[in-house]
């Protein structure tokens, strides 16, 4: 039973990549629907790169307007989901830090990552309630390094497919997540690990 | 099967495996709930890059600030200023009575140019006069972007369309 649902959850990983080569093919002959499917499924993970930057929710809308404007131009150049994953994780995060470099509408750099729940936006009036094992897992991501933190936060919006592409886009060291587990992943699984309750996570 | 060690913690080289996607799933969910994407941002972005076409200049976002008019009531009125390599944009919006918005802007620097706003509902064109104010008397509320035409002459650099990011009014 656990083994068919993880061999169709694999299944439905490998074919985001599928889609989304698909989509850029049909993109750069012009596809306006395409393009239209490529920013639908992958601008939450540029979302997740701008708000990790510290970006307002505006300013990360703006950012986002941006690296989509900006692959237009260069579509001819990216050939699979790979180099697109990686392409717009670069880009997002070269502007955030041009947006952020301004000054403007910065939040303050807490390190609590509570803290860092969004103050505006739709929803966000709504108290979130996370359960127990959900709120071991918020705990042990939040005694990780900065960088660990933002890292699993991307790539966790990442087609799987794409994690290695994700984590160079993002300056880590080749291998940090893609065949291998990495060290960010590796320490969460070590803090779980000693959390006695955190096991059944 | 054997069962796993627990006194063996998991290697930072070893493959990663389902127990890892099941934690990138599970972090996905949190921030999912925490900080998610604002549900129409896909759709104003494909509003903006349908217009992907012309040989435009894209204007940035410079500034923003919403003040109520305590003198007028309650209405809403807020300033939006949009830059770009060869003009800066100044944008006023207020409420009208009717479920519409009033825009008035200044060009910088003044300038005589065709302005379009493109809405959800069709598009409505202005054209700036000679001290590079515009205004557009009843706008309809919901997506909106302002395209500035080129310039039939004038300077360099004024012969591209100018496009601000898609707003909300």
């Amino acid at each position: 039973m656990t083994d068919h649902r993880s061999v169709t959850v694999r299944a439905s990983q490998s074919d985001r990549s599928t889609r989304i080569a698909g989509w850029l093919g049909a993109a750069r002959e012009g596809s306006e629907d395409a393009l239209g499917q490529i920013v639908a499924d992958l601008s939450p993970l540029l979302w997740q790169v701008a708000r990790s930057a510290g970006l307002s929710s505006g300013d990360a809308e703006d950012v986002l307007q941006t690296v989509w404007m900006r692959l237009v131009a260069h579509l001819d150049d990216i050939h699979d989901s790979a180099a697109l994953v990686g392409w717009l994780v670069t880009t997002a995060k070269r502007e955030a830090w041009r947006v952020r470099a301004t000054g403007r509408r910065l939040l303050p750099a807490d390190r609590d990552l509570l803290a860092e729940l969004p103050d505006e936006g739709p929803g966000s009036e709504e108290q979130v309630i996370l359960d127990d094992q959900r709120r071991r897992l918020w705990t042990a991501i939040g005694q990780l390094s900065a960088r660990c933190q933002e890292l699993l936060r991307i790539v966790a919006f990442a087609p799987r497919p794409d994690y290695a592409a994700v984590a160079a886009a993002l300056g880590m060291p080749v291998g940090s997540i893609g065949p291998t587990r990495g060290r960010c992943l590796a320490k969460l699984r070590a803090l779980l690990a000693s959390d006695p309750a955190g096991n059944s996570l | 099967m054997i069962p796993p060690d627990p006194r063996r913690l998991p290697s930072a080289d070893d493959p990663l495996d389902e127990a890892d996607f099941g934690l990138l799933g599970g972090i996905r969910e949190l921030y999912q709930a925490t900080d998610p994407m604002p549900a129409d941002l896909p759709e104003r972005i494909r509003f903006s890059l349908a217009l992907r076409d012309l040989e435009i200049e894209m204007a940035r976002l410079a500034e923003e600030d919403q003040l109520t008019v305590a003198a007028r009531g309650m209405e809403q009125s807020r300033t939006i200023t949009f830059d770009s390599d060869s003009l800066t944009i100044m944008i006023r919006i207020e409420a009208n009575r009717d479920e519409t918005a009033r825009v008035d802007g200044w060009l910088a620097p003044p300038q005589s140019r065709d302005i379009e706003m493109k809405t959800t509902a069709g598009s409505l064109t202005v054209a700036s006069d000679g001290q590079g104010r515009f205004a557009f008397a009843r706008v309809p509320h919901g997506t909106a972007q302002l395209i500035v035409a080129p310039a039939h002459h004038g300077p360099a650099g004024a012969g591209r369309s100018v496009v601000t990011p898609a707003l909300i009014l």
